[in-house]
C-alpha cells in the first residue's frame, strides 16, 4: 500500500507540474520566430513596460519551419498565442482563413487618424475588406555597396540598367567581384531570381504568382540568361558561403542584394552606414517604368483570443506608436512605417527620401507571394541553379518549377 | 549468485592478444596510415579551436595555430553565442533525470516481471517491449500536436516526460534478462521472513542491479545527451533547449560565427559525454556487450 | 458422452477431488498476483503507452485524415496519402538514397570494422589504433556531423588534402551536389560507426575457444578454412546483431543528415526521415507526413522481424 501511495504521489506530482506550466499566463507575450531580434524586441518589450505597466516579453521560436509548425498545431488546437508576428502573402491569407485572427480595422483607423500611417502602409495588410496586421518591420529591397570599391573602380551609383552592369564589369576589372549571394539557411535563392525578373519584365514577375505566367516561359529564361551570364563572368562570390553578411563587410563582394533590415546586421560586422556602405534602389531596364522596389512587411497579428484582453491591444498599439518604432528603430535598425519616428539610420532615411521623389511603386517579395505549398521546393530549385548556374541547370530549374506550379493550379481549379 | 553478463578481462585479452602479436613494422605502418583517417578530423578540430576567425580563413584549414590562446576567446564567444551554460544545465537535467527514472522504473517492471509470477506475463513484457520496435519519426507528429494541447511543449516537464518514457523499453529488455539469471534464494529468504514486495525489491534486487542499472543508464544518459530530433521538435524555447539543439545556432540565419567557434561548440558540448566515457569506460563496454548498441 | 468413457472419467475424478476449487484459490493468488506486479509494472506501463504506444496509434489515424496545416483533422482521406506517395519524386528519391543508406550503412561498417579487428588483433600497438578508430563513436552525431560539414567545405580539410596531393586547387562542394552528397555522408556514418563494429568483433572473436582452432589446426585446417568453419559461425551472433542494428541506425538516421545536408538544395530526399520532416514540419502536411512515418515505421518493422526470424535461426545452427 505505502508503495501505491508513493506511485499515486508522483503522478500527482506529475499532473501538478503540468497545470503549473499551462497556468502561467498573465502578461502579454509576443511570440515570434526572429531569434536574432530577440534582443531588440524584448527592449521595446521594456520600453512598453515603463510606459503602460503591463509587462510585455517576446518568446522566440526557431528556425521559420519550426515556428510555422508551433502555430498551425496551436491554431488547429484552438489555442493560439495572443499576439504573434507572421509574413505577408499566401500564408497570411491561408492563415487568416482559419478564422482564429482578429481584424485589426479599428487599430488602423487610429493610426491612419494621428497622421503617422499611410492607407497605401494600411492596403498592405489588407485582405479582403479587412486589415488582419500592423507592421513589424517594413523593409525594402535595395542594394547595399561598398563605398571603398566603388571609389577605387572609379563608379558611382547607377541611375540606369546600364549602369548597374557596367559597373559590374568595372568592379570584376578591377579584381573585385560585384556581388554578394549565398544559398545559406535555404531561402535565399529567389533573392536575385525576383529582382532580376521584376526588373526586366514586371508584369511577367506577378503573373508568376497567379500561375498565368510560367515558370518555363520566355520572360523566365530570359531572366535566367541575364543571371547565368553574371555567374559565367564571374560576378558572385561563392553562393556554398554561410557567412552572408560576413562576405560583404569582409568584402568578399561588393554588393549585396538584401532587404533594408540588413544594414544593422552589416553595422554589427564592423561597417558604418552611410560612410562605408551605402545603398541604392536597382534601376528597371526599360527607363520607361516606374521606379519600383521589392517590399517586404513582417506583420505583427493577434488572434480573436488576444483581442479580447485589453493588455494586448495596449502593447499592439505601443508598438506602432512613435515612441515604441523609435525604440524598435533604434535597437533592431528596422523601420515599420511610422511616418513621424525616426528612421533607423541614414541609409534607410536615404531611400525614404528617393522613394517619395520618385514615387516608387511597391512589389511583394517572390518569398511571400509565391503559393506557400510551392515555395520551399522551389527555392531549393532556385538554390540548385546557384549551386550549379549554367542554362543547362537553369533548363532543369525552370522544367521542375513549372512542374510543380503547374499542378499546384490544376489542382486549385 | 551467478551473474548473467560475464565480466570481460581487457587486460587479460590484451595480455594474450600481445602475445601473439605479429612485430611485423609493414603491418604498423599500414595502421599508422589507416588511422590517419581518424586522427585528420580530431586534428583538425584541435588545431581549429585555437585560431581567430581571421586566421582561419586565411590558412589552410591544417595549419598550425599561431598561439593558444584564441580558445579562450572561441569558448567564451561559443558558450555566449549559443547560450550553451542554459543548454548544458537542461541537457544535464534531462539526461540525469530523465535516464535515472527510466532505469529506475525499468528495474521496478524487471522485478514485475520476473519476481512475482502471474498470467501473461509476456504480453506485459511485450507491452512494454513494443516501445523500442518503432523508429523515432512515427512518434513526432502525435507528441508534438499532444503537448501542443495540453501546453507542456517547449517544457522542462514534457522534455522530461519523452526522455523518460522512451527510455525505459531497453533497460526492461536488459534488466529482466539480467534478473532471470539471478539467484532468487535471497529475495524468497526475505519473503519468508514476511518482507513486503517493495522491501524485496528495495534492499535485496536493486543492490544486485547496481552494474547492468549503471550500463544501461550510461547508455541512456549518453542517448539523451547526443539527442537532437526530439529536442528540435519539442523543446525549442531558448530556456529548455538542449545542449545539441543549441548547437544548430551556428548553421542558423545571421550569425557571423566561423568555423572555428562552431568547432569549439561542438567539442564543448561533447566534453561531458567523453569524460564520462573515459571515467567509466568498462560500463560503457559492458553495456555494449550486453546490448550492441 | 457415454461414447467418451475416458474423459468423462477424467472428469469425475477432478470433480471428486474438488480441483475446481484448487483452480479458483490459485486464481484468485494469481490475480493477487498480478496486481503486485502490476504496482511495479504501472509507471513503465504507463509512460510507455502513453508517450509511445498512444502516438504511433494517432500516427496512424491521422495517416488517414486530410489535416494540412490548420484544418482537415476531421476528415477521413482513406489511403489517399499514400497513394500519393509511389510517384512523387521527392519521395521516390527520398526511397532510394533511404536504400542506398541501408545498404552502404550495413556493408561499410561491417565489412571495415570486420577486417579493421581481424587485422590490428594481429598488430603491434593495436590497443592505440582500436582506440584511435573506436574515439569518435563518443562524440555526438552532432558535433560528427559539425566537424564533417567543415571537413567537407569548399575550402575545408579534404579539397585542400587534394589540393596538396594533386598540385592544383581543388574546388568541389562535396555537401552540395547531386552526386557527392549521399557518399560523403555516408563516409561520416561509416567514420563513426566502424569503431563499434570492430569492438563488438572483437569481444566476438575473443569469447571464441581457442581449442576447436588448435584442433583444426593439429587436423590440417589452413587458416582460411579454420576461420570459415569455426571462427565464422561463433562470430555470427555478433555480425547478426550488428547487422541489424547498422539497418535500423541506417534508416532513422537524422542529425547527420539534417547538420550536414542543410547546404544541398534536395535535402529533402536525403532520406525517408528528412522527408517525413520536411512534408510535415516545414510544409505543414501533417498527415501526408504521418503516412511517411507510418511506412518508415513499416520497414523497419519488418527488419526486426526479419531479425528475429535470422536470430533464432542462427541460435539453431550454433546450438
Amino acid at each position: 500500500m505505502n508503495f501505491k501511495t508513493k506511485l499515486l504521489s508522483l503522478a500527482f506530482a506529475g499532473l501538478m507540474s503540468a497545470s503549473v506550466v499551462s497556468a502561467y499566463a498573465a502578461e502579454v507575450t509576443l511570440v515570434h520566430d526572429k531569434a536574432f531580434w530577440a534582443e531588440a524586441l524584448q527592449k521595446v518589450g521594456d520600453a512598453e513596460t515603463k510606459a503602460t505597466g503591463v509587462t510585455m516579453k517576446q518568446n522566440a521560436y526557431s528556425p521559420p519551419e519550426q515556428y510555422k509548425a508551433y502555430m498551425q498545431s496551436s491554431i488547429a488546437a484552438n489555442d493560439p498565442p495572443d499576439i504573434f508576428t507572421w509574413w505577408t502573402g499566401g500564408v497570411y491569407e491561408e492563415l487568416i482563413k482559419t478564422g482564429a485572427i482578429a481584424e485589426l480595422d479599428d487599430v488602423w483607423a487610429e493610426m491612419i487618424k494621428s497622421g503617422e500611417f499611410s492607407e497605401g502602409v494600411r492596403d498592405f495588410y489588407k485582405v479582403g475588406d479587412h486589415v488582419y496586421g500592423v507592421p513589424l518591420h517594413l523593409s525594402r529591397w535595395i542594394v547595399l555597396y561598398n563605398k571603398a570599391d566603388y571609389a577605387k573602380a572609379g563608379i558611382s551609383e547607377p541611375k540606369t540598367w546600364a549602369e548597374f552592369v557596367s559597373n559590374a564589369e568595372k568592379l570584376k576589372a578591377a579584381g573585385i567581384t560585384p556581388f554578394v549571394a549565398t544559398t545559406q539557411d535555404g531561402w535565399r535563392g529567389f533573392i536575385w531570381f525576383e529582382e532580376i525578373m521584376l526588373r526586366t519584365n514586371p508584369e511577367a514577375y506577378m503573373g508568376l504568382h497567379t500561375g498565368k505566367v510560367a515558370y518555363d516561359s520566355e520572360p523566365v529564361r530570359n531572366a535566367f540568361k541575364i543571371w547565368a551570364d553574371w555567374y559565367a563572368k564571374g560576378y558572385f562570390t561563392d553562393p556554398r558561403s554561410t557567412e552572408e553578411v560576413a562576405d560583404f563587410a569582409k568584402n568578399k563582394g561588393s554588393m549585396n542584394l538584401i532587404g533594408d533590415w540588413a544594414i544593422g546586421l552589416v553595422e554589427k560586422a564592423g561597417m558604418k552606414p552611410g560612410a562605408d556602405f551605402d545603398a541604392f534602389i536597382m534601376p528597371n531596364m526599360d527607363p520607361a517604368l516606374p521606379s519600383s522596389t521589392i517590399l517586404e512587411g513582417g506583420p505583427i497579428m493577434v488572434s480573436k483570443k488576444g483581442m479580447a484582453k485589453p493588455e494586448v491591444v495596449n502593447a499592439l498599439k505601443y508598438f506602432v506608436s512613435v515612441d515604441g518604432a523609435n525604440v524598435w528603430a533604434a535597437a533592431s535598425g528596422n523601420a515599420l512605417g511610422n511616418s513621424k519616428a525616426n528612421p533607423p539610420n541614414v541609409i534607410v532615411k536615404k531611400i525614404n527620401d528617393e522613394v517619395a521623389a520618385m514615387k516608387t511603386v511597391s512589389f511583394p517579395r517572390w518569398w511571400e507571394a509565391v503559393p506557400a505549398d510551392l515555395q520551399g521546393e522551389m527555392v531549393a530549385e532556385l538554390n540548385r541553379f546557384m549551386l550549379t548556374p549554367t542554362m543547362e541547370t537553369a533548363e532543369s530549374v525552370m522544367a521542375n518549377t513549372q512542374k510543380l506550379n503547374a499542378a499546384y493550379w490544376a489542382e486549385k481549379q | 549468485m551467478v551473474p548473467a553478463t560475464r565480466q570481460i578481462n581487457f587486460a587479460a585479452i590484451e595480455a594474450k592478444e600481445r602475445a601473439s602479436t605479429k612485430k611485423k613494422w609493414p603491418s604498423v605502418i599500414v595502421a599508422v596510415l589507416i588511422s590517419l583517417i581518424w586522427v585528420v578530423p580530431f586534428y583538425y578540430m584541435a588545431v581549429s579551436i585555437f585560431k581567430t576567425h581571421a586566421e582561419y580563413t586565411a590558412n589552410n584549414p591544417l595549419s598550425l595555430p599561431a598561439g593558444l590562446s584564441p580558445i579562450v576567446d572561441n569558448a567564451i564567444s561559443a558558450w555566449n553565442t549559443a547560450k550553451m551554460g542554459a543548454g548544458f544545465a537542461n541537457s544535464a537535467l534531462y539526461g540525469l533525470v530523465g535516464a535515472g527514472l527510466a532505469v529506475f522504473f525499468a528495474a521496478m517492471a524487471a522485478f514485475g516481471l520476473t519476481r512475482i509470477s502471474f498470467k501473461r506475463q509476456n504480453f506485459w513484457f511485450m507491452l512494454i517491449f513494443a516501445g523500442t520496435i518503432f523508429p523515432f519519426q512515427i512518434y513526432l507528429i502525435p507528441l508534438f500536436f499532444a503537448y501542443q494541447k495540453i501546453g507542456i511543449i517547449n517544457t522542462h516537464f514534457g522534455m522530461l516526460l519523452f526522455y523518460t518514457a522512451v527510455c525505459i523499453p531497453f533497460p526492461v529488455l536488459v534488466l529482466r534478462n539480467y534478473l532471470n539469471g539471478l539467484s532468487r534464494e535471497m529475495d524468497e529468504a526475505a519473503r519468508m521472513d514476511g518482507a513486503s514486495e517493495f522491501c524485496v525489491f528495495w534492499s535485496i534486487i536493486l543492490p544486485n542491479c547496481i552494474g547492468p542499472m549503471t550500463a544501461t543508464f550510461l547508455l541512456q544518459f549518453t542517448w539523451i545527451w547526443n539527442d537532437l530530433l526530439f529536442s528540435t521538435v519539442l523543446g525549442n524555447r531558448e530556456e529548455v533547449r538542449s545542449i545539441m539543439n543549441s548547437l544548430q545556432i551556428f548553421h542558423g540565419s545571421y550569425t557571423t560565427a566561423g568555423p572555428n567557434l562552431s568547432l569549439t561548440a561542438a567539442l564543448i558540448a561533447s566534453l561531458p559525454a567523453i569524460v564520462l566515457f573515459l571515467l567509466l569506460r568498462r560500463h560503457f563496454m559492458e553495456g555494449m556487450r550486453v546490448t550492441g548498441v | 458422452m457415454a461414447k467418451h468413457p475416458h474423459r468423462e472419467t477424467d472428469l469425475q475424478l477432478m470433480q471428486r477431488i474438488g480441483w475446481h476449487r484448487v483452480k479458483a484459490v490459485e486464481d484468485r493468488a494469481m490475480q493477487r498476483n498480478f496486481w503486485k506486479a502490476f504496482a511495479f509494472m504501472s509507471p513503465a506501463i504507463v509512460l510507455v503507452c502513453g508517450l509511445l504506444l498512444m502516438p504511433v496509434v494517432y500516427n496512424i489515424y491521422f495517416s488517414f485524415t486530410k489535416w494540412k496545416k490548420f484544418a482537415g483533422l476531421d476528415e477521413f482521406a482513406g489511403f489517399s496519402n499514400y497513394a500519393k506517395l509511389p510517384g512523387n519524386p521527392y519521395f521516390d528519391a527520398a526511397f532510394y538514397n533511404t536504400a542506398v543508406w541501408v545498404a552502404a550503412s550495413v556493408v561499410f561498417p561491417l565489412a571495415i570494422g570486420f577486417g579493421l579487428a581481424v587485422f590490428l588483433r594481429g598488430v603491434a600497438f593495436g590497443n592505440l589504433f582500436k582506440n584511435i578508430i573506436f574515439l569518435p563513436r563518443i562524440l555526438a552525431p552532432t558535433a560528427v556531423a559539425v566537424i564533417w560539414f567543415h571537413v567537407y567545405a569548399p575550402h575545408g580539410v579534404l579539397n585542400s588534402l587534394l589540393a596538396m596531393t594533386t598540385g592544383r586547387p581543388v574546388d568541389i562542394g562535396w555537401l552540395y551536389q547531386d552526386n557527392t552528397v549521399t557518399p560523403a555522408i555516408i563516409a561520416t556514418f561509416v567514420w563513426q560507426s566502424v569503431g563499434l563494429v570492430m569492438v563488438l568483433v572483437l569481444l566476438g572473436l575473443s569469447a571464441i575457444p581457442k581449442d576447436p582452432l588448435e584442433a583444426a589446426r593439429v587436423d590440417g585446417a589452413t587458416n582460411a578454412q579454420a576461420f570459415w568453419h569455426i571462427v565464422m559461425p561463433l562470430l555470427m551472433p555478433t555480425l547478426v546483431v550488428v547487422t541489424i542494428l547498422s539497418v535500423l541506425s541506417g534508416f532513422t538516421t537524422f542529425d547527420l543528415l539534417w547538420v550536414m545536408g542543410v547546404g544541398y538544395p534536395g535535402q529533402r530526399t536525403l532520406s525517408l526521415a528528412v522527408y517525413m520532416y520536411f512534408e510535415s514540419f516545414q510544409k505543414g502536411s501533417w498527415a501526408f507526413g504521418s503516412a511517411i512515418a507510418v511506412i518508415i515505421g513499416f520497414v523497419v518493422f519488418s527488419v526486426t522481424w526479419i531479425q528475429t526470424v535470422m536470430q533464432s535461426r542462427v541460435d539453431k545452427m550454433t546450438r
